[in-house]
């Protein structure tokens, strides 16, 4: 490392541990001034816990961090703001229903009784201009599009004078053109001497904008290197430990017969605002139908409408030519129709219940587990466990809380329960989200089986990676509507970029 | 600096020891109330457990108390599950007692015991149910708070009793009705002065049914999906109306079946004061059993105790019913406070000084939960 007076931070020996697992073991980590640094790592390697410690949401049980030379001890976000740390978290900590203004003075010391609203303004307006963006001081964070509330995090933590910024996987929600202008305000922040972490497990990422990355993989840190002197394969194999499969094997079949059918739907959200507007679109058996799009332009939508939880106001859907506009789950359920929600703990599973209640949950109508009135949990053990030993899941105690397995195990367990209905129609809803590069590489080729066993799948995702690598056809959604179908096989990311934002429409 | 870390499991040991100590915790809390009141704890104490389990009669009245409050808890804990929080159960109770009573005195007096007494405690019980359906349908049609619903519709029932009592109902301008004829007691299980009734029987067999309820059937299972998971519930089809419905008409009929029981076999008159109280005490008994209808049994019966004894010291000692209160909520208190114990392991730290050691410290084994904050905002990327 160079010389001592170029270190902005240093953090020694960093331990961390939960119940059963030990989240950061003995962590070095140094950041240069000026420089942007990566921390690269798999789900639950521990990046976010070790910033986390910065952001004094953890006090980590061993170890030491230095500010500019100086020891300090990080008790409460005062004393990280204090030190200068800001961060920005991958769920963004606004407020929705306040002003920009609010937010940015959420918290802070320095404001009076009274609040200057137009200095703060002025201010935020500063901030936003050099770094040459814009946004309104005065909107309420809800009227902000995700890109524009990412914004305002930084101008947050620009406000309250931190020279250390920390980004938590940044890009996950934005379109490429957002990640693109979001690279250009963190190379002007570095050129301004502040010093920035950046968390991602984007290979690209990292490679096109960091200066350093430092690797952690399953808490422990792997090495600290400078990006210019290694390649993408390379990292990929620091992160995981072995060589990934970049590409997966798919066959060439034949498209089935038309499946999913969804006619002008019109949707409302929780809101009460337009979420789908009369969109169509229509999924064939043995077709993975990719839909792409920012979050919140009415995927969830889509999904919810499809599967019963959301009324449609008008429109259609059918699978394989029955009307199941608005049926009931149970209707859905008998016409082949399955669901992993993107939500696991929230729509999928029932977190305090059971795995084997869990793994019962869409069975327990049947024979053998229904036994009349009574519930023959006897037979639904040996379901459970068959599905555990089919799909190998890893679940320590079958009676415990299905909530205490880890991410991967518990879609797997979903997933499982799902394909085991034998579903004419399969609807994935970030299927991999939050899971490591493992369990990833099983979702996605569980999904493709699929696929090849002629199940229409409808697969939506805001990792374009994952649709580009899985999906046969791709529905860019924008605004509630399909902006435009691609074939996946021959496609331009930039093209898809530009009608995420609803800047083109292309119809095939 | 205390520190709370989540526990993967609790030992026995503490499951057994945390309450227990949090009793005694609990008890000690009242003695200083009674130190101020000052009278001496040890006696009262002492009084409170002779007047609830000093003689057969004693325990006798100590159960007579405790079957209302076994009958109620046994049906919260049902709804509860589902996080249907019924706190209307003191309306409910008061319904059931009307709606029985009004057999008992306006019924055709030739009708045989058997008869008469079945038909009330069906009338009771439905009386119950009717009172918790409105909350119910209110919650399931426009999702109004069932809490602030049931609490007000308690009021309804104290007042639609006072109605009657100062009405048609009561005898020469006093709230009193008269006294339930023979045919119309519920009976007495002890010989006098013993006024224990067939009520505990019910008791018991509503503990066991709606564990069995809880634990093997469908509709328990599904009260339980329904009570940890509503979106996950409504997508397996689960018919959210038709359960909320049926679990609340168990749980107010059950509240009504105390109601007329207690009415019936111990009172043997309607009037103002009927014990709609243990209405309120049961929920507390619920939560205290964790929700678990065979527990409930126990904690009713302690609960009862309390109260029985509490009659004791007031009439023995002179001191007021009030101290009652004050233990049985520092008991609570207590109880509550110790399951951070239970839950969490709680560990005295310094300030990190210590220079950090070379070896590192290998996890504890079983892969378990996550720390429930770090999983709530950061699922992805812990």
């Amino acid at each position: 490392m160079d010389g001592q007076e170029e270190l902005m931070l240093v953090m020694s020996n960093i331990t961390k541990r939960f119940p059963g697992i030990v989240a950061n073991d003995h962590v070095n980590f140094a950041l240069r001034k000026g420089e942007i640094h990566a921390l690269l790592g798999e789900n639950g390697a521990g990046k976010t816990t070790l910033m986390n410690v910065l952001d004094s949401i953890y006090y980590p049980d061993e170890g030491e961090i230095v500010i500019e030379g100086k020891r300090v001890d990080l008790r409460s976000p005062l004393d990280s703001m204090k030190h200068g740390i800001g961060m920005i978290h991958q769920h963004f900590m606004l407020v929705d229903s306040l002003s920009v203004i609010e937010n940015v003075i959420l918290g802070l010391e320095s404001q009076g009784f009274y609040i200057d609203k137009k200095s703060v303004a002025g201010r935020i307006e500063a901030i936003a201009k050099k770094y040459s963006f814009r946004v309104d001081p005065y909107a309420k964070i809800w009227q902000l599009s995700v890109g524009e509330q990412q914004r305002v995090e930084i101008i947050k933590t620009l406000f309250k004078g931190a020279r250390i910024l920390i980004l938590d996987e940044p890009t996950a929600v934005l379109t490429p053109q957002e990640s693109d202008e979001l690279f250009g305000i963190l190379r002007e922040m570095k050129s301004e001497g502040k010093s920035i972490i950046f968390i991602s497990h984007k290979l690209n990422e990292v490679m096109s904008v960091s200066d350093r990355v430092t690797v952690l993989r399953k808490g422990r840190l792997v090495g600290t290197i400078d990006t210019a002197s290694i390649t993408e394969r390379e990292l990929a194999k620091m992160m995981i430990g072995r060589d990934v499969l970049f590409r997966l094997e798919r066959k060439d079949i034949e498209q089935g017969r038309e499946i999913l059918k969804v006619e002008d739907a019109q949707v409302y959200d929780d809101r009460g605002i337009m979420a789908l507007n009369k969109l169509s679109i229509t999924v064939h058996g043995g077709e993975i139908m990719g839909v792409a799009g920012v979050a919140g332009n009415g995927q969830v939508q889509l999904a919810e409408c499809i599967t019963g939880l959301r009324h449609l106001v008008s429109g259609h859907v059918m699978v394989e030519g029955i009307d199941v506009t608005n049926a009931t789950p149970c209707t859905l359920a008998s016409a082949g129709v399955n669901y992993i929600p993107a939500d696991r703990l929230g729509v999928g599973l029932v977190p305090n219940l059971s795995t084997v209640e869990n793994a019962m949950l869409r069975r327990y109508r049947q024979e053998p587990i229904r036994r009349g009135t009574f519930i023959d949990y006897g037979a639904a053990c040996a379901y459970a466990d068959g599905l555990i030993e089919k799909f190998d899941i890893a679940v320590p105690l079958r009676n415990a809380p299905v909530k205490v397995l880890s991410g991967g195990n518990m879609q797997k367990l979903l997933l499982a329960r799902e394909i085991e209905e034998n579903p004419r129609l399969l609807i994935a809803e970030h299927p991999t989200r939050g899971l490591d590069v493992g369990a990833t590489e099983f979702v996605r080729k569980t999904l493709l089986e699929q696929r090849d066993n002629g199940v229409a799948v409808l697969l939506i995702s805001e990792d374009l990676d994952e649709i580009l690598m899985v999906a046969d056809r791709i529905a860019v959604m924008y605004e509630g509507r399909i902006v435009g179908i691609v074939d996946a096989h021959h496609v331009d990311i930039a093209q898809i970029g530009l009608m995420m934002t609803g800047a083109v429409g292309v119809k095939v | 600096m205390l520190r709370f870390e989540k526990r993967d499991k609790t030992p026995v040991r503490l499951r057994v020891l945390v309450p227990i100590c949090s009793v005694l915790l609990g008890l000690l809390a009242g003695s200083v109330v009674m130190l101020f009141a000052r009278v001496n704890p040890v006696r009262v104490y002492g009084a409170i457990v002779k007047g609830a389990f000093g003689s057969a009669y004693t325990f006798s009245e100590t159960l007579v108390i405790a079957v209302p409050l076994i009958l109620i808890s046994v049906g919260l804990c049902l709804v509860y599950r589902m996080k249907f929080f019924n706190i209307g159960a003191k309306g409910q109770y008061i319904m059931g007692a009307i709606c029985g009573s009004y057999l008992a005195l306006f019924g055709p007096a030739t009708m045989s015991r058997p008869v008469l007494l079945t038909l009330m405690l069906v009338l009771g019980t439905l009386g119950g149910a009717l009172w918790a359906i409105i909350p119910a349908l209110l919650k399931v049609y426009w999702n109004v708070n069932e809490v602030i619903a049931t609490l007000l519709l308690n009021y309804i029932a104290s007042y639609i009793l006072w109605f009657f009592m100062y009405g048609t109902w009561g005898t020469r301008g006093f709230p009193l009705s008269k006294n339930f004829a023979l045919n119309a007691q519920l009976p007495r299980i002890l010989p006098a002065p013993s006024r224990l009734h067939i009520g505990l029987f019910f008791g018991l067999a509503a503990a066991v049914i709606v564990w069995i309820i809880i634990r093997k059937t469908r509709f328990g299972y599904e009260t339980r999906v329904l009570g940890d998971n509503e979106r996950a519930a409504r997508y397996a089809g689960i018919n959210v109306f038709k359960t909320v419905i049926i679990a609340a008409v168990i749980s107010g009929g059950l509240a009504g079946l105390a109601g007329i029981a207690h009415t019936s076999a111990v009172l043997r008159i309607l009037q103002l004061e009927i014990n709609s109280d243990y209405g309120y005490t049961a929920i507390i008994a619920a939560w205290l059993a964790g929700l678990d209808p065979l527990v409930a049994v126990g904690v009713s019966v302690l609960l009862a105790a309390l109260e029985a004894g509490g009659y004791q010291i007031q009439i023995v000692m002179r001191v007021p019913f009030g101290i009652v209160g004050v233990i049985e909520s520092s008991i609570l208190f207590c109880l509550l406070a110790g399951e951070i114990i239970t839950h969490y392991r709680v560990t005295l730290t310094r300030r990190l000084s210590t220079p950090p050691r070379s070896t590192p410290r290998i996890g504890k084994k079983c892969s378990g939960a996550l720390d429930e904050r770090a999983r709530g905002a950061h699922e992805s990327c812990l």
